[in-house]
């Protein structure tokens, strides 16, 4: 069954209405001349399935109604009468030009139109008029085309990552071929047909086969037909057919991504604005849309560039190019072990995006660049599942637990081990002879130190992939008020911290897997045992302030201003110690902000009223990386009060709050919280919250106009989100009340909301 | 004929499901459902904030059965399905006229 069948197919239909259109003429009277028929659609390719539709369209010189439907019955009568099923239309050369004007899919089906009998002058006609029409008219059609792939996607899903795919309307399947060759022949663009010319002739292979197996015209390869149509087609299971449509469908899809974006750049070309590349980040510049690399960088000895233009793509919005992808791929070297602390970072960052990454993760994917970074990924790329709950590959699952857990990061301590564990946590699936969780757990773990996690991470990253299942089985299955239930909880989890990533992983692999495996009934349930567990365990204590060294604690001690600064890799290590007063954290978060510094970590302490900072920051690669006296001079000035931060930063938050608007990332909202229970000398306050340009000059003058001074600080960056604990007291040095904490949580929180 | 409706504990499931396989029952319906009886609702407090829990998260099990099998059916639901506590559930059984097996067309106590 193939491309020959079909056309063998689709030849016999010639043959027999060229025999009943030459009966019809005789039988009426017309002359040849005056009447011609052309195959249209799927036919007019010569590409006939079995059970297909003939679709033909008669086009006529302008015959009377009388003739022609004489003519038609005449002719079609034979066909109706052996149910065949005819899709025909009648028109002339201008009818059918106005109708491929208003009509999308008589305008695509026209572009695919061939002459079968008749006149064939006017059928050459009608197809010229519909090139012409497609090519100039193209800009006019870009709305409801795209229109149109997108309702499909939403209706119908992916071709490749479901388990029951619909091979002609999901995305990446036939439709969308066809939808590719139409735009290729407008020549508005270029379209890599060559990249697509497998995977065309495999899903069609597919579709004939399964509506032979079927004697059905039915494109959904559902569940109960797909051992048949592997049998038929010599696969060795169903899974190695799935496997295959899998990887044909990517193709298709990633082709059809190129092509939009070549659209979008065609669209908006200005013959009076030539487009400017514009810096990112070391090695990258962003280009008409595009993530590329910089003109002549050397790709050869940074292996941290996949996953720094990966974050950067995702956090922005934007595609990298294909060219790009393919350079690094060929180019870049092996990633060391263990990764360096940037491309682990820059891996969470890039998780952490939501549902922006998995677009960005699968064109990567295409490039096999994700298994040669973590091999481990290999086995479980477009693996199917056969499980009725699933719809999604064991791949595209974890994918879209990812970016469901990038929506849970403020509910949880330590996002960055959330994103790590929901990207993995069905690693250990496929192998038949073990517990998924068991041996996911033992993958993740040397996975994990080869990232450069801890030996206690990559211990909390196998007991959450271990236990994944853990909290809903036992809230559906064990009862939850019987303490022993609880007792068995608490031994698997072991500590608060681990119950609450427990959770959120929960939560974001039901909500991934669909609607019947996360209802709000077991949602419930689950909160439920979470609630009762975490009431028997002891709560989760909040970091102490950070212990100062013995040289800190000796430049401490003359009370002068003192700013050190040492370079590492792609950041910078700031030590300022200074005379404490109200704002200064705030002052010197508004230097770094104005110099772009950007905070990736910081420990502040106060020690007899000095304060001892330490800072890990990252520098703008657009401009000039401080030195320990131009940073000096900037701290002193916003000391003195001599120079207006203020407006400087404004913008630049301004800025960024509307490149983030123009992309539409959409993130989690903060969350602040006052930490009461926990006596202290320090009321402590916790803001979780995706990173952003000055966000801790914003907490920290925020603070000051409260009136609160900041004793102490530790601020983390996990990936793309904020995770920062501040100590505070009245300007008695007393803690503060638990109304005033938390008035000061609900307007810390309500600043930082994006309006 | 009788169909048996028990709405029962979550964790009351395999339990409830084994005593009906001994039984000689084999097919049921299970489904999620959420209520609350004289249990009623309870307030949780859970990261300082208080909410109330209107609807308690139940199993509604169904199954037909013919009506001379019915009281043994309902006592061995009732056992399989208890802990002594608030908040078990509740077991009811009403009257059936017609059953029939979509695949063979079989009818009456045959379909069941």
């Amino acid at each position: 069954m193939g491309t020959r069948e079909r056309r063998e197919r689709s030849d016999n239909s010639d043959i027999l209405l060229a025999d009943l259109f030459r009966g019809a003429l005789r039988h009426c009277a017309i002359p040849e001349e005056d009447i011609s028929l052309s195959a249209v659609g799927g036919y007019g390719r010569g590409e006939l399935s079995p059970g297909s539709d003939l679709d033909i369209l008669f086009i006529h010189s302008g015959l009377s109604h009388d003739l022609l439907s004489g003519f038609i019955k005449a002719m079609l009568d034979p066909l109706w009468k052996e149910g065949r099923q005819i899709d025909y239309s009648i028109r002339t050369r201008k009818e059918t030009r106005q109708v491929a004007i208003g009509d999308l899919k008589v305008a695509l089906g026209l572009l695919d139109s061939r002459h079968v009998v008749g006149n064939a002058l006017l059928h050459d006609g009608v197809y010229m008029d519909a090139m012409n029409n497609w090519r100039r008219n193209f800009e006019k059609y870009l709305t409801r085309v795209r229109d149109s792939i997108e309702e499909r996607s939403r209706n119908f899903g992916e071709l490749a990552f479901l388990l029951e795919p619909d091979l002609k309307e999901s995305r990446g399947g036939l439709r969308d071929i066809l939808m590719l060759r139409a735009i290729a022949a407008s020549e508005y663009v270029p379209v890599a047909l060559e990249r697509i010319a497998e995977a065309e002739a495999f899903i069609w292979q597919v579709r004939d086969v399964l509506h032979t197996v079927t004697s059905r015209i039915r494109n959904q390869l559902l569940l109960t037909d797909q051992d048949a149509v592997a049998e038929n087609m010599s696969f060795v299971d169903a899974d190695a057919l799935l496997l295959d449509i899998s990887k044909a469908a990517r193709a298709v899809d990633y082709t059809m991504q190129l092509t939009w974006h070549d659209i979008d750049v065609q669209q908006n070309r200005s013959w009076f604005r030539k487009p400017i590349s514009q810096p990112v980040a070391k090695g990258l510049e962003l280009f008409n849309g595009e993530i590329i690399l910089s003109s002549g960088y050397n790709v050869s000895d940074d292996p941290g560039i996949l996953f720094r233009m990966a974050t950067i793509a995702a956090e922005r919005g934007h595609r990298i190019s294909m060219e790009a992808l393919v350079h690094v791929s060929e180019n870049s070297p092996e990633i060391s072990t263990p990764w360096s602390t940037q491309s682990r970072e820059d891996l969470v960052g890039f998780i952490g995006a939501g549902t922006i990454m998995v677009d960005v993760f699968e064109s990567i994917d295409q490039e096999n660049l994700i298994s040669r970074w973590i091999p481990e990924w290999e086995h479980v790329r477009f693996l199917p599942q056969r499980n009725v709950l699933h719809h999604h590959t064991v791949d595209r699952h974890m994918l879209e637990t990812a970016s469901k857990a990038a929506a849970l990061t403020r509910r949880v301590h330590r996002p960055d081990l959330l994103l790590i564990a929901a990207l993995f946590h069905d690693l250990g699936k496929g192998f038949p002879d073990r517990d998924h969780s068991d041996y996911g757990a033992e993958l993740i773990y040397p996975l994990a130190l080869r990232m450069g996690f801890s030996k206690s991470d990559a211990e909390t990253l196998a007991l959450l992939i271990k236990y994944h299942l853990l909290l809903p089985t036992v809230a559906t299955r064990r009862n939850i008020e019987d303490p022993s239930t609880i007792d068995y909880v608490v031994g698997c989890v072991q500590s608060a911290e681990n119950l609450e990533l427990l959770h959120a992983l929960s939560i974001s692999d039901g909500e991934a897997t669909g609607r019947n495996a996360w209802t709000p009934w077991k949602a419930q349930l689950v909160q439920e045992l979470v609630t009762r567990t975490l009431s028997a365990m002891q709560g989760i204590a909040p970091p102490g302030q950070p212990e100062l060294t013995v040289a800190q604690l000796e430049k401490a001690a003359t009370g002068v201003l003192s700013v050190d600064l040492n370079e590492r890799d792609d950041s910078l290590e700031i030590e300022i110690i200074a005379p404490d007063s109200m704002g200064l954290l705030a002052s010197i978060s508004a230097v770094f902000t104005v110099m772009r510094l950007e905070v990736r970590s910081a420990k502040t302490t106060t020690v007899n009223g000095v304060a001892v900072t330490h800072w890990i920051v990252h520098f703008d690669i657009n401009v000039p990386i401080p030195t320990v006296s131009s940073l000096r001079d900037s701290i002193e000035r916003a000391l003195e009060g001599t120079e207006d931060l203020q407006v400087r930063i404004s913008e630049r938050i301004r800025n960024y709050q509307k490149s983030s608007l123009r992309t539409g990332i959409r993130v989690a909202p903060p969350v602040v919280l006052a930490i009461t229970q926990i006596v202290t000398d320090a009321t402590i306050i916790e803001v979780r919250m995706h990173d952003q340009p000055g966000l801790l000059y914003t907490v920290a003058s925020a603070m000051s106009e409260f009136g609160v001074d900041i004793k102490g600080a530790i601020v983390s960056t996990l990936g793309a989100e904020a995770f920062d604990t501040l100590y505070v007291t009245d300007k008695q040095g007393a803690p503060l009340s638990v109304e005033r904490a938390e008035q000061l949580a609900a307007d810390l929180q309500a600043i930082l909301t994006p309006l | 004929m009788k169909l048996i409706t028990a709405i029962i504990k979550p964790f009351k499931l395999d339990d409830v499901k084994n005593a009906l396989n001994t039984f000689g029952i084999t097919g049921m319906t299970v489904s999620e459902a959420m209520g609350f009886g004289r249990t009623r609702g309870h307030t949780e407090v859970y990261r300082g904030a208080e909410y109330t829990v209107d609807l308690i998260p139940k199993i509604r099990l169904e199954v037909v059965v013919d009506s001379v099998d019915a009281d043994r059916v309902i006592d061995v639901i009732v056992k399989a399905a208890s802990t002594g506590s608030i908040g078990d559930g509740k077991v009811w059984s009403v009257p059936v006229d017609h059953v029939i097996r979509v695949r063979t067309g079989e009818s009456g106590v045959d379909a069941i």
